[in-house]
């Protein structure tokens, strides 16, 4: 086990084999998120989450198509098995003390995306000799960098006034949406070879 | 590696040395993490102190907070490793963000501690402390971790320290950018959001304590540390020479050897705060000189301080 991808080969390319399962993984995040968002868009909000809804929609969807194009992708037989498992953990949940507020749905959204945001650093997996110029290496920095600017509307949100009677709820959700996406990402990674949990 | 457990959230820490010696807490500055105090663990353990290092909630190895760090936390977090000392004398160390949990924490619990040394720390928020800190939040928010390492090192480090290190920065940047994720670094920051001065408690504090502040500081410049020689009775300012707010890299012998000296200063008896302004050496092991009488110790250019 490793705590980064590789080895690299000799033009510092990831695996394609390491590739292909962290695109998969993080197509189907950002993917279940532009999804959601897409849904969300027809909804009357207020005008400035409606321009960032947009904004969010159509960066999900620019993550997906760049990843689709910049990995190199190999047949990988567990895909379908664990692809399965990743989308149902991105089905909407009630959210325990908010059910049946009007606010339990973005609220899930909004602790779902901060968590994959927030949680999933796929730029720090990349050893010091990767090759910048890689189409793979370039797009999971970007998509590092990305998910830090879109983190901000959700922050925004659920630190918001207009949650701030839900404070301990939306916390506790929060926690334990990011302690879920963890584990699926770690377990994804492991699947390669990659270890990141912590010493508990 | 060990942790201490507040509510629901982990906290790592590492102690060495041996049980029965006194204690040196050393606490992190914001984008810090507990790695960063190596060269003073050996330097400590080699004076004959026990050196405990911690990283602090949403930072490194602890567990990160995913949307509020409140600071009381991290004097609980603080309260919880000083726990784990024992009985035995303990001096308590921060820089910056960590001087300013350290300074929280003596004045809440002064009675456990026996010397106290905050460095390149603050007290209140001035206008410019403020207004820097809220532009290195945007600067986080907008560019990332990596952009506000961009903004710090120029400003925290002298041109010696960085000369010979400009063609690899990224690799000094690294650490510190894969162990700190942006959203803790967030919650780090925003954690000032109804931050109150503790100015007006400090005069709480009535253990030992000397205050190092870099000849250079621009973050958290001379005036900011006089108002902890000022209101904290047993204190003394002592100026590193030639050094800016992250002194604690850069000049870590000089540091390791002021700190052991202030303990063994207190433990033997001969400390004398006085509110005295010093000039620290520029090498470890030389001496303290007493700042100029009669000049300004708040001053860039040799003024006379004003009558009292």
């Amino acid at each position: 086990m490793s705590r980064f991808l590789g080895p690299l080969d000799s033009e510092g390319r990831v695996p394609s084999h390491q590739q292909t399962r962290i695109a998969a993984f993080l197509i189907s995040a950002h993917g279940a998120l532009a999804r959601q968002y897409a849904m969300s868009l027809p909804m009357r909000i207020e005008a400035a989450w409606q321009t960032e809804l947009n904004a969010q929609f159509y960066r999900e969807s620019e993550i997906i198509s760049l990843l689709q194009r910049a990995t190199s992708w190999v047949p990988d037989m567990a895909l379908p098995y664990m692809a399965a498992s990743w989308e149902t953990a991105w089905f909407p949940k009630p959210v325990e003390g908010l059910v049946g507020q009007p606010l339990a749905l973005p609220i899930d959204l909004a602790t779902r995306a901060h968590a994959i945001h927030a949680g999933i650093r796929p730029a720090a997996l990349l050893p010091v000799d990767a090759n910048v110029n890689d189409p793979f290496v370039s797009a999971l920095r970007r998509i590092e960098f990305e998910s830090g600017r879109l983190l901000q509307a959700q922050i925004l949100f659920l630190k918001g006034d207009s949650l701030v009677p839900f404070r301990d709820a939306v916390s506790t959700e929060l926690e334990r949406r990011h302690a879920e996406i963890r584990k699926l990402w770690a377990d994804t990674l492991e699947s390669v070879g990659i270890t990141v949990r912590q010493d508990r | 590696m060990p942790r201490l457990v507040h509510g629901s959230y982990r906290i790592r820490y590492e102690l060495d040395g041996p049980a029965d010696a006194p204690a040196y807490v050393l606490v992190n500055g914001l984008t810090q993490y507990s790695e960063l105090w190596s060269a003073y663990r050996e330097a400590l353990l080699g004076r004959g102190f026990r050196v405990a290092t911690f990283d602090l909630l949403g930072q490194g190895e602890s567990d990160k907070p995913a949307l509020f760090i409140n600071q009381d936390d991290q004097v609980t977090a603080l309260h919880l490793l000083i726990g784990e000392l024992g009985d035995g004398p303990i001096f308590l160390s921060g820089i910056s963000f960590g001087g300013l949990i350290a300074l929280r924490y003596a004045i809440e619990h002064g009675e456990r501690i026996s010397g106290l040394v905050p460095m390149s720390c603050f007290a209140e928020l001035t206008p410019q402390l403020l207004l820097l800190g809220n532009a290195l939040r945007t600067g986080l928010i907008l560019g990332g971790t990596s952009y506000l390492q961009d903004l710090l090192l120029p400003m925290n480090l002298s041109d010696q320290w960085l000369k010979p290190l400009l063609d690899k920065l990224d690799s000094v940047k690294r650490q510190g950018w894969l162990v700190n994720d942006l959203y803790a670094l967030q919650n780090l920051m925003e954690s000032f959001l109804d931050f109150e001065p503790l100015t007006p408690r400090l005069a709480a504090i009535a253990v030992p304590t000397m205050i190092l502040n870099g000849e250079f500081d621009f973050l958290t410049p001379r005036a900011l540390h006089e108002t902890l020689r000022v209101e904290i009775a047993d204190s003394s300012l002592v100026i590193i020479p030639k050094a800016y707010h992250a002194f604690t890299l850069e000049k870590s012998a000089l540091t390791a050897d002021l700190l052991a000296r202030f303990a063994d200063d207190v433990l033997a008896g001969r400390w004398q705060g006085n509110k005295a302004v010093w000039i620290a050496p520029e090498e470890p092991g030389g001496e303290l000189a007493p700042f100029p009488a009669g000049y300004d110790h708040l001053r860039a250019i040799p003024i006379r301080a004003a009558p009292p």
